[in-house]
């Protein structure tokens, strides 16, 4: 499977730019950025994106509710989401695949693997590899 | 019938802060102190000598009370034990809620004669509230740490990965250090909050029968690379029939792995680590042996202690936090788990798990 859009809900710019390195190595060519849930609504629906990574703790809106409301809206429910966060507590997991996520990685990440392991979340979801 | 005179005995009982209240042998109540009485909104005076299914009836009225309380249990005057147990009672009319912890034990005279049965009942509001903030501080905790960790590991990985370019060998060794230490801290970060979430109490175990065999070869399994990196030979040896055992799983698996790694790391090249697993009291014992430089004698009774490392274990890539999160695990499985050491011939860890009554496992 090859990303070639992805977007980052994340109010850390450091997170931001380690995210955004780690997946353009890796060939993504779009890596685009909301600093939080309340700009990834209003952005969304323009980007289409393959994916959107989303943290948990963020201002204005956190993750669970952007989630919530991604799945609710009918134009961004077929939007793959993966939260991506250090919220690492298996209330907090549970919460976030409840709110309609198709995975959870928890920060710290390995920013070697991180492209490989959004993928393996995304051919889970749709039941596997597809071939070429 | 004994009854508590209006002497020192009541104003000790009266001055409480938590709840009394004790029956006669025959159930009679002997006293209610002031401090349960106020919470029923009784005269405590009026209740010497009286039965207890009047009390209980007045309870019932006022309270929803969980049937598990013991006060409305049959007791019998030969059990020794004192028996805790942390309830709710709802207040029927306003609602309150009381968090309550009931203690009940024998109430003894000066020749240790059975007269009856003490209840006391403990307010648990506080010790719930400090419990709330505890999740708190573990929860803010475990993500303020986490935060900055993702971007220093995240930007060392990249470096060395070459993304930012050719690195010289001074600074690629010098990174190593950073990403190795950066790993090591998140270990350690780990390691306390999981510590912490099992002292709280806030995790829940999935219990059930497993035969330990299958935790203990998957942690073989899991360990095999480090004992081939060490040249250590993983040995197994079974009962024939071994009872299954009660546990979760990842739990178990976690215990027998942290042992595991430890017996490798402290082992010389081409040593034997070696599991073995026993039947004995009603247990399954599982015993992971090394045969390592060994424990000092004083260092024996402080090797489950936090930040507790024997000489050289630093060195080790340990946190110190491991054989507390063991002993831990196994305390909350209702197990024991204890040392036994030989300087210059080894160490056995040894843990005992109360063996399930769902039969025992063939090999």
């Amino acid at each position: 499977m090859t990303l070639s859009k992805i977007l980052l809900v994340e109010d850390d710019v450091d997170i931001q730019k380690v995210v955004r390195m780690s997946l353009k190595l890796r060939g993504v060519k779009e890596i685009l950025v909301a600093e939080d849930g309340e700009e990834c609504l209003a952005v969304v629906g323009g980007l289409k994106p393959d994916v959107i990574l989303l943290d948990v703790m963020m201002p204005k809106l956190d993750g669970y509710e952007t989630c919530r409301r991604l799945k609710a809206n009918p134009e961004t429910r077929d939007i793959p989401v993966i939260f991506l966060t250090a919220k690492a507590q298996q209330f907090e997991i549970k919460r976030g695949l409840e709110e309609g996520a198709c995975g959870y990685l928890l920060k710290p990440f390995d920013p070697m693997t991180l492209h490989d392991q959004i993928v393996q979340l995304l051919n889970q979801r749709s039941g596997g590899p597809k071939k070429a | 019938m004994t009854t508590v005179k209006d002497g020192l005995e009541k104003y000790l009982l009266d001055s409480l802060p938590s709840g009394a209240l004790a029956v006669d042998r025959e159930n009679r109540i002997l006293f209610v102190n002031r401090a349960l009485a106020r919470v029923v909104r009784l005269r405590a005076e009026e209740w010497e000598g009286r039965p207890l299914e009047e009390f209980l009836r007045v309870l019932d009225d006022r309270f929803e009370c969980p049937p598990t309380l013991a006060l409305r249990l049959e007791w019998d005057p030969r059990d020794r034990s004192t028996r805790s147990r942390e309830m709710e009672f709802r207040e029927k009319d306003g609602g309150r809620v009381y968090c309550v912890r009931e203690d009940s034990r024998p109430l003894r005279d000066a020749e240790g004669r059975v007269l009856g049965r003490l209840f006391v009942y403990h307010d648990m509001r506080r010790e719930r509230e400090i419990d709330r903030m505890k999740s708190e501080f573990i929860a803010v905790a475990s993500h303020e740490l986490r935060t900055p960790m993702t971007s220093i590991k995240g930007s060392v990985d990249l470096i060395l990965s070459g993304y930012a370019g050719d690195i010289s060998t001074d600074t690629q060794e010098l990174l190593e250090i950073a990403q190795k230490n950066c790993d090591r801290l998140i270990r350690l970060i780990n390691d306390i909050l999981d510590l912490a979430k099992i002292e709280a109490g806030q995790i829940k175990l999935k219990l059930e029968p497993l035969d330990l065999t299958d935790a203990i070869e998957r942690s073989l399994l899991g360990v095999r690379s480090l004992a081939d990196q060490n040249e250590i030979r993983l040995t197994l040896y079974r009962p024939p029939e071994l009872p299954l055992v009660e546990v979760d799983r990842d739990r178990i698996e976690q215990v027998v792995t942290n042992l595991l790694s430890n017996a490798i790391k402290f082992s010389p090249a081409k040593g034997e680590v070696r599991v073995e697993l026993a039947v004995a009291d009603g247990c399954v014992q599982c015993c992971v042996a090394d045969q390592g430089c060994g424990i000092p004698e004083d260092q024996l009774s402080n090797v489950f202690g936090k930040f507790q490392q024997v000489a050289n274990s630093k060195a080790k890539g340990g946190t110190g936090l491991g054989l507390a999160i063991v002993q831990a695990l196994v305390n909350e499985h209702r197990g024991k788990i204890w040392v036994e050491s030989r300087l210059n011939v080894g160490t056995r860890f040894i843990f005992r798990l109360p063996a399930s009554s769902s039969g025992p496992s063939s090999s």
